[in-house]
């Protein structure tokens, strides 16, 4: 918290310090040599402005909710008495919440559902896609990503239409017997209903990713395989998924950190129900902030920084992998 | 190679493709032709794909809502606000890290980039007890300044601007331009595609937002876009052909963006993505 108040000093006081701030005068006095000392003190307040409204906006809006995230963890507030010490007693709390477990189970069990769709699928789409002419692979690639920029709001709207009883969902299901699914509402189906827009919405973006990934593969190796007479599956086993490994490794990682944060399709297409069984564990750690059960702003809290614990954790390793992948490449 | 593949492979690439093309949109065109349906037609079965009767009806009568319509230009108007802004607070940023020396550079580099790996949903708790405490509910300010800053965004900028060659800088530096010169001169004209990709990623943030503005929107002038749809059905019931007529009209901005701009989101995904 200390960024914030440091760096708005370092700014209004800065400015008077030097002379002429106005930037044509320092544009004459650029062209001056001795002036070479002072414009690199410039060049050092110009990149403090630069990075100002950056480091000003990450101390209000991300530095300070995980610190106060932090403190309100440890304390125990209620509307009657000051806020009172308390240590880790909420973090056991949750730990030894059966609530907690089974929501993380619920996000494990989406996250198993969708990630692995997408990856087979993306990797189905692309290898189809690289074999079109330029033209039909601009087209099949614009058209889908499309799925990708629509809101989890409409495509929960949406398939909340299609899963209706008379719906769309219901109608492929007669073709074959002629019991129409509470799809929503049915404790085996619930979720896997909710896995489908979730695979909607990502696909797009995994098969483009993984696009670029195959397109870096060298020709080379398909045409020789090609010569020996080996077939798609083989090529795929042998030639693309090796060539693929870093593209897949960062696919699988960050989907599956996505996947067990979603919650908003959730949020509007079931509640979390039947039974809580779709309530994921940022839909169980939002509800329960939304209770006014007296320390619910705490609990939530602390579940949600064990929460952020696990997936950051993850998130670094992956940007630890990547970075370290490009400066070997360069 | 396309040139060497025989006809009947040809024609089976096209109908594979058409038929994922149609599995990819069907959800979306679902929902447009839905909303040609009248009441009885909409949910009715026997189910029947098209509409007996092509009818304007929903989408004139979604149109004549007043909360709809402000809804949807309200959001229109601060996602375009929070696109130049967060470009604006994002691009300079990059811009300092990529090139200007300036002290205590690492740390400051840690600083803006560290948030990249906190999750928004382990802080979206307490940005909203903080933006209470700074009495920001309720305003436009609270749906468009917390999320300007991006460290991502700032990231994806950065790489591409330590691509651009120092030569060309560097005798702009001896004729004696200023760093914002260069910046502005040298580094914005470059910058379009990046620009645009980052660009349409706050707009699709900000025009697709719905958790962060029911927490602190109860105003309902301010009312987003997709917490009007989100709530519509508990405001007004199961008019389903009046949904999916309110739901294409939202959809169609970004997917127009989309269409617009296809050629520098689908190079730009490659960039973000890997390299």
């Amino acid at each position: 918290m200390s960024a914030t108040d440091t760096t708005p000093v370092t700014l209004p006081t800065a400015a008077p310090a030097v002379p002429p701030p106005a930037g044509r005068a320092r544009r004459r006095g650029a062209k001056d040599p001795k002036q070479t000392t002072a414009r690199h003190l410039r060049s050092n307040r110009t990149a403090y402005l630069m990075i100002a409204p950056m480091v000003i906006l990450l101390a209000i809006f991300v530095i300070w909710p995980l610190g106060y995230a932090f403190y309100l963890s440890l304390f125990e507030i209620s509307f009657y008495q000051d806020a009172k010490f308390v240590g880790l007693q909420f973090y056991t709390y949750v730990l030894t919440d059966p609530s907690f477990w089974h929501s993380l189970g619920v996000g494990l069990r989406y996250a198993l559902m969708v990630v692995p769709t997408i990856l087979v699928l993306a990797l189905l789409l692309a290898s189809f896609i690289k074999t079109l002419s330029k033209r039909a692979a601009a087209i099949m690639k614009t058209t889908i990503y499309v799925p990708a920029v629509v809101s989890s709001v409409l495509t929960s709207v949406i398939f909340l239409f299609i899963y209706q009883d008379e719906g769309v969902a219901n109608w492929f299901v007669g073709l074959v017997h002629a019991r129409p699914i509470a799809w929503l509402n049915t404790d085996a189906t619930a979720l896997p209903s909710i896995a489908v827009p979730g695979v909607w919405l990502g696909f797009g973006v995994s098969t483009l990713i993984m696009l670029a990934g195959i397109l870096d593969i060298p020709e080379s190796y398909y045409e020789s395989a090609l010569l020996d007479g080996a077939n798609f599956r083989q090529r795929t086993w042998y030639i693309t998924i090796p060539g693929l490994k870093n593209v897949l490794l960062y696919l699988l990682v960050t989907g599956f950190t996505l996947a067990l944060q979603e919650f908003q399709l959730p949020l509007i297409m079931t509640g979390g129900g039947p039974v809580d069984a779709t309530n994921t564990p940022n839909l169980y750690i939002f509800n329960s902030f939304r209770d006014a059960t007296p320390f619910a702003t705490s609990y939530s809290l602390t579940a949600s920084l064990l929460l952020f614990l696990v997936l950051g954790a993850i998130s670094l390793v992956i940007f630890r992998a990547v970075s370290s992948q490009k400066s070997a490449d360069s | 190679m396309n040139h060497t593949r025989s006809v009947p492979t040809r024609v089976v690439s096209a109908v594979l493709a058409l038929l994922i093309a149609v599995a990819a949109l069907f959800p979306l065109a679902w929902m447009a032709i839905s909303g040609f349906k009248g009441k009885t037609e909409v949910l009715r079965s026997p189910f029947q794909f098209f509409p007996d009767v092509w009818q304007l009806q929903n989408y004139t009568d979604i149109l004549h809502d007043p909360a709809f319509v402000r809804a949807m230009t309200i959001t229109f108007l601060g996602a375009l606000v929070f696109t130049v802004l967060s470009l604006a607070v994002n691009s300079c940023a990059a811009y300092a890290f990529a090139r200007l020396d300036f002290g205590l550079k690492g740390l400051w580099w840690v600083f803006c980039i560290m948030p990249m790996f906190v999750p928004m949903t382990a802080i979206l708790l307490t940005s909203f007890v903080v933006v209470t405490k700074l009495g920001m509910l309720d305003t436009l300010a609270v749906l468009i300044i917390p999320g300007l800053a991006s460290s991502a965004q700032m990231f994806f900028l950065g790489q591409f601007y330590l691509n651009i060659p120092l030569a060309v800088e560097e005798a702009a530096l001896i004729d004696g331009a200023s760093r914002w010169q260069i910046f502005v001169r040298i580094f914005l004209p470059q910058s379009q595609g990046p620009f645009v990709v980052v660009g349409i990623g706050s707009f699709l943030a900000y025009w697709n937002a719905y958790v962060w503005p029911i927490l602190v929107i109860q105003n309902p002038d301010l009312t987003q876009i997709m917490q009007y749809l989100g709530s519509f059905r508990s405001d007004r019931g199961n008019e389903w052909g009046l949904l999916m007529a309110g739901s294409t009209l939202a959809a169609l901005p970004t997917v127009v963006l989309v269409l617009i701009f296809q050629r520098y989101i689908v190079n730009g995904v490659r960039i973000s993505g890997m390299k």
